[in-house]
């Protein structure tokens, strides 16, 4: 009974996300199309393209490594999105977390044990994250200022942050550059398929995606988040503690965030500059293609992860086809999933609408 | 005089939602210079028929004719140009703006045209006419809903109106008001204009009109003169189906029971500065009987609810309320909030989870921190059986039902758990004559249950058929009456006094 529920759930979860999967194959098919108007063989890019995301061990795993970080970014924008809690500031969340757990393992190496080492940094990261989105959600709460607005500024902060430490405590002996020593090949995330990129950060963003969809989809926590974020209003009325619910909401995504900074660097790229890529602001939108919803963000950040990837091939290929290829497939993908999305509202309202018209009420005696 | 043509004519106008369909082949004739009252049930088609009217929908098939002119269907541009204005029951107005630019704004062509001037003599003119004073430069919020309603009618006779649309007009009037009201629409009618009026109180529509139409579930079923048709014969055509008129009359209860709720001298104000909205409320609900508060809105009745509910603290005074200690229990305490979607439902939510808002969290609907859905859907769908929620299942979103049911949810939600008291605002706004006798009937039973009950609600037949005890708000003040030894017109004098 229990089991078929959550099946019968699980279910509806992925009739959801077959139309995305849906759209992504609809665009990547015109992409290719796209790149052979340009005059670039068609099939030879498809090919390399396929070949770089997922043709051997290592192109897999460094697909699921791109795929990491993005996991992690687009559940802090999913959780906080679906409890109403407007968090765009993944991005300075994610290099606070990465900032905090390359000082925890170049600087302060916690008894110099490996394990108790990447335990702390990554414990430190998330905790960073969590506070620095703490602070937005303070300022909404205790000083009127909207979290949209904190959290994008609070980018900026961490931003210049990162660059005023890397170019001062945390800079590397003998280099000008605004760079971290490069950490201890002891203290890096260890890999569990030899020679690859598949280093345990990956499998630690699946299973706590997997523990968010049962938070959110079982308990009275995900229940109440989930009130919170659609009327506040009801859930103050109903007495549920909707300013507690969103701090740990944004404590919680902030956490999503910088653990992701965290595991990008101990996993990824082992030291740390004040480039970073853009993991924050593409998190949200792997979390608008998810749906907000945990299982739909694990196949949207994986699918975003190998579309770099392998653009990245194709770049370094003699066919030299320039990745930004792939970031145009991104947006596309993201404006169609908004319009599906904004039809499929329209078209719910107005059967609504139409129900409660033709539905007269006779009376109830 | 010769026979005029009719001022609108339509003919098989037929609309469908989604295959579902809203008006079958509605026919119906409007003579020029009439108030022409249209009545039916929530979800009869009233408003459906007349935002086709007003040009805001297209119908499926179907012809328009206005003064014997065949009008284009589908554009509010062609129906406006063609003389037809609408005041919808939710104001469309700038609430920021003033009276003149709300009126300005609807009735330029373009941007660039604010044709000033022009507008002023022309609501100088029917302000003459019908005897109003409008403050042309007082921003709209700052206004009363009666006011507000006032600029909505002068607006679309100021964009050239011949035909009016009224839709719910009463809805959030004080008797007074609607007295007034009624007024100007004879005033309006002799000044050959066209009224429809639409309602779903029969004392009314009655009262204005002398020709009626009444749709039933997408159909015209009468349409023709009211002289001769008593008020029941006119309920059993809207609902198609014999009830009783809601007037539940029963001896006075309450002898010196237990009290529920006790407030003393309470005071709440927003800023330090502001004038109070609530002064020395002294106010006790005793076990078994209910508590009518009357008044007009805005006279802090919602400032007293939010008090009472506890969503906001009183500045001074002390609110006793029976059963406090026990914070953790499932309420024994009700709310039934006057606006359903704003604070008792979550629409985008299904059935099952707005029915458990407020055990979700006790036992046994939770364990370990999680939800037991299993137990949640059998809880609502016997809820959903006692309470004659009616919808295709539990799991659908209660945005997609009626009112009606979307109120019966919040009761059911409300008042299955045998509440000690219960606070109720405005509880059958916007409902039609079957679940308004629901509701009420609920609150009775809980009253013969022996709970407390204190109604807010504006309005005053039903609330004087239900009440034990009337009190007035007025200014913030609580007004005590000797109801029933007082009559229903010194209770409206005492709601309007000072004002």
């Amino acid at each position: 009974m229990m089991i078929a529920r959550i099946f019968r759930q699980i279910w509806n979860t992925a009739t959801a996300l077959t139309l995305a999967a849906l759209v992504c194959a609809v665009v990547l098919v015109l992409a290719i199309g796209a790149a052979a108007l340009l005059g670039y063989p068609p099939l030879r890019v498809a090919d390399l393209w396929l070949h770089g995301a997922a043709g051997s061990w290592y192109s897999l795993s460094s697909s699921c490594a791109d795929a990491c970080p993005l996991l992690l970014t687009g559940l802090a924008a999913g959780v906080a999105f679906r409890a109403g809690v407007l968090n765009i500031g993944a991005q300075g969340q994610f290099l606070m977390g990465a900032l905090v757990a390359v000082a925890l393992s170049t600087r302060m190496m916690i008894f110099h044990q490996p394990a108790l080492v990447i335990a702390t940094a990554l414990t430190g990261g998330a905790l960073a994250g969590g506070i620095w989105g703490l602070i937005a959600q303070y300022l909404e709460r205790y000083r009127a200022v909207p979290v949209v607005l904190s959290t994008i500024l609070l980018n900026f902060v961490a931003l210049y942050l990162v660059a005023a430490a890397l170019q001062g405590p945390l800079q590397a002996v003998g280099t000008a550059a605004a760079q971290s020593p490069e950490i201890a090949g002891k203290y890096w995330l260890p890999l569990f398929v030899p020679y690859t990129d598949f280093h345990i950060g990956i499998i630690l963003a699946f299973m706590l995606s997997v523990l968010l969809w049962v938070v959110q989809e079982r308990t009275v926590f995900g229940f109440e988040s989930h009130v919170v974020g659609l009327n506040p209003d009801t859930a103050k009325a109903m007495k549920m503690p909707v300013a507690w619910r969103q701090f740990q909401i944004m404590f919680i995504s902030g956490g999503c965030a910088g653990l992701g900074g965290a595991i990008q660097v101990l996993g990824q790229v082992h030291f740390m500059t004040a480039h970073m890529g853009d993991y924050g602001y593409a998190g949200i939108a792997v979390a608008l293609l998810g749906r907000l919803n945990p299982l739909g963000i694990i196949l949207s950040a994986v699918f975003f992860g190998f579309l770099d990837t392998g653009a990245f091939r194709v770049e370094e290929s003699s066919l030299a086809l320039p990745h930004d290829l792939a970031d145009v497939i991104k947006a596309v993908v993201i404006l169609v999933m908004l319009v599906l999305a904004g039809i499929s509202l329209r078209r719910s309202r107005r059967a609504a609408k139409s129900e409660r018209t033709t539905s007269a009420e006779t009376p109830s005696a | 005089m010769a026979t005029l043509p009719p001022a609108l004519r339509l003919s098989e106008i037929q609309k469908s939602f989604n295959g579902v369909p809203a008006l079958d082949g509605v026919s119906l004739e409007v003579a020029a210079g009439s108030v022409h009252g249209i009545l039916g049930e929530n979800g009869a088609g009233k408003t459906t028929l007349m935002n086709i009217i007003a040009g805001l929908l297209r119908p499926d098939s179907g012809s328009m004719e206005i003064m014997g002119n065949a009008a284009p269907v589908g554009s509010v541009r062609e129906s406006r140009a063609f003389g037809i204005g609408m005041v919808h029951q939710h104001f469309k107005l700038a609430d920021n703006q003033s009276v003149l630019d709300n009126i300005v704004l609807a009735v330029s062509k373009s941007l660039w045209s604010r044709r000033g001037r022009g507008v002023l003599q022309n609501i100088d003119y029917w302000c003459r006419e019908l005897n109003w004073t409008l403050e042309l430069q007082k921003p709209v919020r700052e206004l009363g809903v009666g006011q507000q309603q006032r600029v909505e009618i002068i607006k679309a006779l100021c964009g050239g109106g011949k035909i009016l649309i009224l839709d719910e007009p009463t809805a959030a009037l004080t008797p007074a008001e609607v007295d007034e009201l009624s007024s100007a629409v004879a005033g309006l009618a002799n000044a050959g204009m066209t009224v429809l009026f639409i309602s779903h109180k029969l004392q009314e529509v009655t009262r204005m009109c002398r020709v009626i139409s009444i749709l039933r579930r997408g159909k015209l079923v009468y349409s023709g003169g009211v002289a001769g048709l008593s008020m029941q014969q006119i309920a059993e055509k809207m609902v198609g189906a014999k009830v009783d008129v809601p007037r539940l009359v029963q001896p006075l209860g309450h002898a010196e029971s237990r009290v529920l709720l006790e407030l003393q001298s309470v005071d709440y104000r927003i800023g330090k500065r502001e004038p109070p909205l609530l002064s020395q409320i002294n106010l006790r609900v005793h076990a078994g009987e209910i508590l009518g508060i009357a008044g007009v809105d805005g006279n802090g009745q919602s400032e007293l609810a939010a008090v009472i509910s506890g969503t906001v603290d009183p500045v001074a005074g002390r609110i006793m309320r029976s059963g406090a200690a026990r914070a953790d229990a499932p309420a024994n305490s009700a709310c039934i909030p006057e606006d359903r979607h704003k604070e008792a439902l979550v629409p985008a939510l299904p059935i099952v989870s707005n029915l458990l808002l407020r055990k979700y969290r006790h036992r046994p609907y939770v364990r370990w921190g999680f939800c037991r859905f299993g137990k949640w859907r059998t809880s609502a769908a016997a809820l959903m059986r006692q309470y004659d929620i009616r919808s295709r299942g539990i799991d659908d979103a209660v945005c997609t039902l009626s009112g009606g049911n979307q109120q019966k949810v919040v009761l059911a939600r409300e008042l299955s758990d045998a509440p000690e008291w219960i606070l109720a605002v405005n509880p059958t706004r916007g409902l039609d004559v079957g679940a308004t006798a629901f509701v009420l009937r609920q609150l009775l039973d809980a009253r013969a249950r022996g709970a407390g009950i204190i109604l807010i609600h504006g309005d005053l037949d039903e609330l004087l058929s239900v009440s034990d005890r009337v009190a007035v708000m007025r200014g913030g003040k609580l007004l005590a009456t000797p109801w029933p030894q007082f009559t229903r017109e010194l209770i409206g004098r005492m709601m309007l006094a000072g004002a």
